[in-house]
């Protein structure tokens, strides 16, 4: 994928971003065993911003989303969701959980269910929301990623892009106000991409505060408020998309680009 | 190519070769050699049969079904006495057998239950306890383990005077185990029918609260209320109509038991052997179908803001069911199955009384062991029906 | 946009630290696996006492209370007064329960089978031999005549002379052909026909060679076995874990063909051949094998004529085969049903006729995903063999049993039972350790399905 195809006619959004603050990691470390994978991650997030995340395979980008809703377990440092500590209590868990959305590599929808019980599961049973109303909630969602007239389908039955729309509809019946994204398009193929992505853009466009794993860099250029850069369990470099592609500052960020947009 | 060699002279001569090399004759040549085969070979084992009864001055035929069957059976569930027909023993045997299966299928599958979460925990002590446990018991044959429990530990218990009793209710001693028996007096039919109504009102309470729940939204603990129910009505009827019913004790009048309700040492040999052998391949079973259930489904749900317990009831159980349902049925029918080996320590069960006894008696071979493999394969025909149906009912959908 | 320029900002990753103390190490793990929460902490402490008690209970039964050396379960009592076990009792049957009934001065043959074999399949692990096939196919083909020679003795028909030779020869060449390769051949054949002189003479005469040298190893076997003088032992003095061995081995090594052939049938496009296996694999799967074993000894004699009075063995042994059959064609229908229908199709789109398809394109894959099913059913098949000692053959299960109901020792039942458990143990647990160790090897060349 090359620049100037990105650049062509599309405008970067326009953004919404308040000073409030929804994310705040500080001095956050993780371990899987002996091995370092974050090291001294600090990094706040305001409501409406879009991050980018992106970095060479291994570097912990993962690791560190998962951190937000407590995938994972930090062992040192401090993580503020909406305001919530994350530590061992379980309420506080389940409020993190209940107000950010994920969204996976490989899907993972519920294949014993159908689309849209997929889409109302945690409403109904979280929320504690009728189910008329969850059904109704769903539907629109549905329609909002344009697949409506899947509901009544297994997931099974659907193309990879169709499940991870069905996915995103389901993080957003939650009506969850951080959405985290782990690589959504790298499992599909180059058609169905565009389709995962015109509904993210649109998710942005609504001011959602988003953190999106991926490797789509036109993606970033045309939404991300900010691309950060990590290798080796850190953050290198974080800056604008244009100052980010045009102007990066350290030679590890050079080196990562020339080879991602080589071909 | 056919018009080429269209009145070639050799043509006729190749014939046969080419007919022989049509796929359609060859599969109904084969089909046919097969048949005439099997066919010979039953016929072959027919004569023999019968020169073999002739030569033996033994008659077939299922009449000797009526006769009577003159010997005594140890423990029955449906009376029997040694005038009873052979037909009868039959019948009892099938009982003594559906009996000691169905018992030890509820507790193996429990235990398997049991073992196999334990195998699954994260506790680490506890995950090797259950692997240990899974692969001795699956590393040794079952009949060993039979006559282990019967000559090793059930024969070698006290005599009825030296009895292990427990609450003077139970009662554990070499010639079997002794429970009491209840005996309903009059108005406990009042408690009878008050267990199908709360049988009937838990439902009614599941359907209500479910109905509840999808039109407002709120959750109702339908486990609790619904238990509370089950047992608390019966027992208030219970206590209402002045506690109508009376047990039967067991006790000890001379050299043994009198009264309650009792099984042979046997009995209790053959149950528990089989729930333990089993339980541990029901055991592995459990583990594989819940470990099939990959862990992106766990950490959606998570993410869902699902807490784990209703993780578990809503998305893993229901997914795991369907890895775990077709290999536990398979398992029970193995119980049904291995429940013959009754025959080596004593109990009276189909093959036991069928197989052995009436045969040698009746000298009705044939008959007999047609008569005893028919009841298994129902049993499997059953059995695998209900399968199937399962399989069709869970079937995910797929493109 | 990938040259570095002097006033760059040069990345230098931070140096990776030490986790925290208390979650790695010893420590660490501790309280990952054992000491995760209160409940946790309480379930180990269960554990623990619980494999305490096990093994503390074991200890004294086994060892600290044990007596090595009495004559009679009497005497043991006197010392343990029960509470440990009389090993004595088992060392004494120890020759029993290995053999059964088989005269003391005759189980050299036995001992020397059982080497045979081993040394006969010994080449399937060499990494150098190919052909492993082979070396297995001719072990199971024909050494069953050595054995059943070995172990009847007296005297032998002639199919059974030559029968027992062909299994000489074969031997001789396997580990020839093992020499031959390790001597830096390709293979025996090249080396016969080099040493021969015969390697750049004419192609067709090559044929000759061999089978001359096949010729003269089967002349000089047929000659050395006809020295043999061995006395009769009836099968009725076979027993122990010999017999045990020999029902199971039998049954093992038949079941995979005649299932595959079965389950070959039963998913033919011919529906009388179907027919016939699928009735045959059903009837004998849902019955259990004690009602086979009854209809064996008792009806078999009935369909045979009035004069063949066939041995018990026999008998046992036909039934032990129809019910592994049975299993094994299911177990081989699964792994067929596992490979992809796409295989069928390249292979027939190549030209491969039915019988070519099977047995180089869909076999081999089949049979490594089946792995695990085949050798669970042989565990199963040795743990079932058991059940002939409910119709009186002495097998470990029936020399244990008795044991304990001799006059000397009447009464010992634990030991022996715990012995023989620890044998089946010991060789279960293996094989199905070393299936799972095949899995993993031979599975590496393919992918995940
Ligand atoms: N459960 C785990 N146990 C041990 N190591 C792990 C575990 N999960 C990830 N790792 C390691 O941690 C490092 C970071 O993993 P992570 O998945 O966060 O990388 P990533 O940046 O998302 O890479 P990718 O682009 O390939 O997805 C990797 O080196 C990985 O091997
Ligand atoms: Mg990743």
């Amino acid at each position: 994928m090359s620049l100037e195809t990105l650049d062509s006619g599309q405008e970067h959004i326009a953004s919404a971003i308040s000073d409030e603050v929804v994310i705040e990691l500080s001095k956050v470390n993780k371990w899987y065993g002996e091995f370092h994978v974050l090291k001294d991650i600090d990094l706040t997030v305001y409501k409406g911003e879009r991050i980018v995340i992106c970095g060479p395979s291994g570097s912990g980008k993962s690791t560190l989303i998962r951190c937000i809703n407590r995938l994972e377990e930090h062992q040192q440092g401090d993580i503020l969701v909406n305001g919530v500590t994350m530590d061992t209590n379980l309420k506080n868990i389940d409020a993190i959980r209940r107000d950010v959305g994920m969204v996976f590599q490989s899907f993972n929808l519920f294949p014993h269910l159908t689309v849209l019980e997929n889409c109302t599961l945690a409403p109904i049973w979280v929320r504690n929301t009728p189910k008329a109303e969850a059904d109704r909630l769903a539907m629109q969602l549905l329609e909002r990623v344009k697949i409506p007239e899947q509901a009544a389908k297994y997931p099974g039955q659907l193309s990879g892009g169709q499940q991870q729309r069905v996915a995103i509809a389901r993080s957003l019946a939650m009506n969850p106000n951080i959405m985290l994204f782990d690589e959504p398009t790298s499992a599909l193929d180059p058609e169905m991409i565009s389709e995962v992505l015109d509904v993210m853009v649109g998710l942005a466009e609504s001011g959602m505060t988003m953190l999106v794993v991926t490797h789509e860099m036109g993606f970033a250029k045309r939404v991300a408020d900010r691309v950060i850069f990590m290798d080796q369990g850190e953050i290198v470099e974080q800056n604008t998309p244009g100052e980010f592609f045009n102007n990066p500052k350290s030679d590890r960020t050079k080196l990562f680009l020339s080879q991602i947009l080589a071909h | 190519m056919a018009v080429l060699e269209k009145g070639s002279p050799r043509r006729q001569s190749r014939s046969i070769i080419e007919w022989l090399n049509d796929e359609r004759v060859r599969s109904v040549l084969y089909q046919a050699i097969v048949a005439i085969a099997v066919i010979a070979v039953a016929r072959y084992l027919f004569v023999n049969t019968s020169e073999n009864l002739q030569a033996r001055g033994m008659s077939s035929g299922f009449d000797f079904l009526s006769g009577t069957a003159g010997f005594s059976i140890a423990w029955t569930v449906l009376p029997y006495e040694a005038g009873d027909s052979y037909f009868r023993v039959y019948l009892v045997g099938i009982v003594n057998t559906l009996i000691v299966s169905l018992v030890a299928i509820v507790f193996a599958t429990l235990l398997g239950f049991i073992m196999g979460i334990m195998r699954l925990s994260k506790n680490w002590l506890i995950s090797k306890i259950a692997a240990w446990y899974v692969e001795i018991l699956r590393n040794t044959p079952l009949l060993l383990q039979i006559l282990f429990w019967f000559l090793a530990v059930f024969s070698l218990l006290p005599p009825p005077r030296g009895s292990f009793g427990l609450l003077d209710m139970f009662f554990l001693n070499n010639r079997g185990f002794y429970m009491p028996a209840p005996v309903p007096g009059a108005g406990f039919d009042y408690t009878m029918i008050a267990i199908l109504l709360a049988i009937a009102a838990t439902y009614a309470v599941a359907v209500w609260a479910k109905k509840r729940q999808m039109a407002t939204g709120q959750q109702f603990h339908t486990f609790w209320v619904g238990l509370g129910i089950l047992f608390g009505l019966p027992i208030l009827v219970f206590l209402a109509t002045g506690s109508p019913l009376s047990f039967d004790f067991a006790a000890l009048k001379g050299f043994n038991f009198q009264g309650g309700v009792s099984v042979p040492p046997a009995f209790c040999a053959l149950l528990l052997a089989l729930m333990i052998y089993h339980s541990a391949f029901m055991a592995e079973a459990v583990r594989a179908g819940i470990l099939s259930v990959s862990h992106g489904q766990t950490e959606a749900a998570y993410s869902l803001g699902l807490r784990p317990g209703m993780t578990l009831r809503l998305v893993i159980i229901p997914q795991a069911m369907r890895a775990v349902v077709p290999p536990m049925i398979s398992n029970w029918m193995n119980v049904v199955k291995n429940s013959s080996l009754a025959i080596a320590i004593g109990y009276p069960d189909l093959v036991a009384v069928y197989m052995q006894t009436s045969l040698n008696q009746s000298g009705h071979a044939i008959e007999i062991v047609a008569m005893v493999m028919l009841f298994y394969m129902s049993v499997s025909l059953t059995i695998s029906m209900a399968l199937n149906y399962y399989n069709k009912l869970v079937q995910l959908k797929e493109r | 946009m990938a040259e570095t320029t002097q006033d760059d900002v040069v990345f230098r990753p931070k140096p990776s630290l030490p986790p925290p103390p208390n979650t790695v190490g010893v420590v660490g793990w501790l309280r990952k696996n054992l000491f995760g929460g209160p409940f946790d902490s309480l379930l180990t402490i269960v554990g623990v006492s619980l494999i305490a008690y096990v093994a503390y209970s074991l200890y004294q039964y086994g060892i600290a209370n044990a007596v090595w050396e009495a004559d009679t379960y009497r005497e043991c009592l006197d010392v343990t007064k029960g509470n440990g076990a009389c090993w004595a009792g088992v060392s004494t049957w120890m020759n029993g329960y290995m053999y059964g009934r088989y005269p003391d001065v005759e189980q050299w043959r036995v001992n020397l089978a059982g080497v045979v074999l081993a040394v006969w399949l010994a080449p399937f692990w060499f990494p150098k031999i190919k052909a492993k096939i082979l070396v297995g196919m001719s072990a199971v083909l024909t050494f069953p005549f050595l054995a059943a020679h070995l172990f009847l003795g007296g005297e032998a028909g002639l199919f059974l002379q030559v029968m027992v030779a062909v299994a000489m020869t074969l031997f001789a060449t396997v580990w020839l052909n093992v020499g031959a390769s390790y001597l830096g051949y390709p293979s025996l054949r090249v080396a016969l026909l080099r040493l021969s002189g015969f390697e750049n003479k004419g192609d067709h005469l090559h044929k000759y060679v061999l089978l001359g040298a096949f010729g003269v190893g089967f002349v000089i076997a047929f000659a050395y076995q006809s020295t043999w003088e061995l006395a009769a032992v009836p099968t009725q003095n076979w027993g122990g874990l010999f017999l045990t061995l020999v029902i199971s081995g039998i049954g093992i090594s038949s079941a995979l063909p005649s299932g595959i052939i079965l389950a070959l049938g039963r998913r033919s496009k011919m529906p009388v051949i179907r027919v016939f296996c699928t009735a045959f694999i059903e009837l004998f799967r849902s019955v259990p094998l004690i009602t086979i074993l009854f209809m064996a000894v008792t009806m078999m004699p009935l369909f045979l004529p009035v004069e063949i009075n066939p041995d018990k063995l026999v008998l046992v042994i036909v039934a032990v085969c129809i019910f592994a059959a049975a299993y094994m064609a299911e177990i081989v229908r699964g792994g067929l049903q596992a490979i992809n229908k796409g295989q069928y199709e390249a292979a027939q789109a190549m030209g491969l006729n039915y019988w070519k398809m099977m047995t180089l394109i869909i076999m081999p894959q089949a049979l490594k995903v089946m792995i695990p099913n085949i050798v669970g059913n042989f565990i199963g098949l040795l743990k079932d063999t058991t059940l002939v000692s409910i119709i009186g053959l002495y097998d470990i299960l029936l020399m244990a049993k008795a044991s304990g109901q001799d006059g000397k020792w009447l009464g010992m039942h634990t030991e022996p039972f715990l012995f023989t458990a620890a044998v089946f143990f010991v060789v279960c647990f293996c094989m199905s350790k070393y299936s799972q160790h095949l899995e993993r090897t031979i599975g590496g060349g393919y992918g995940r399905r």
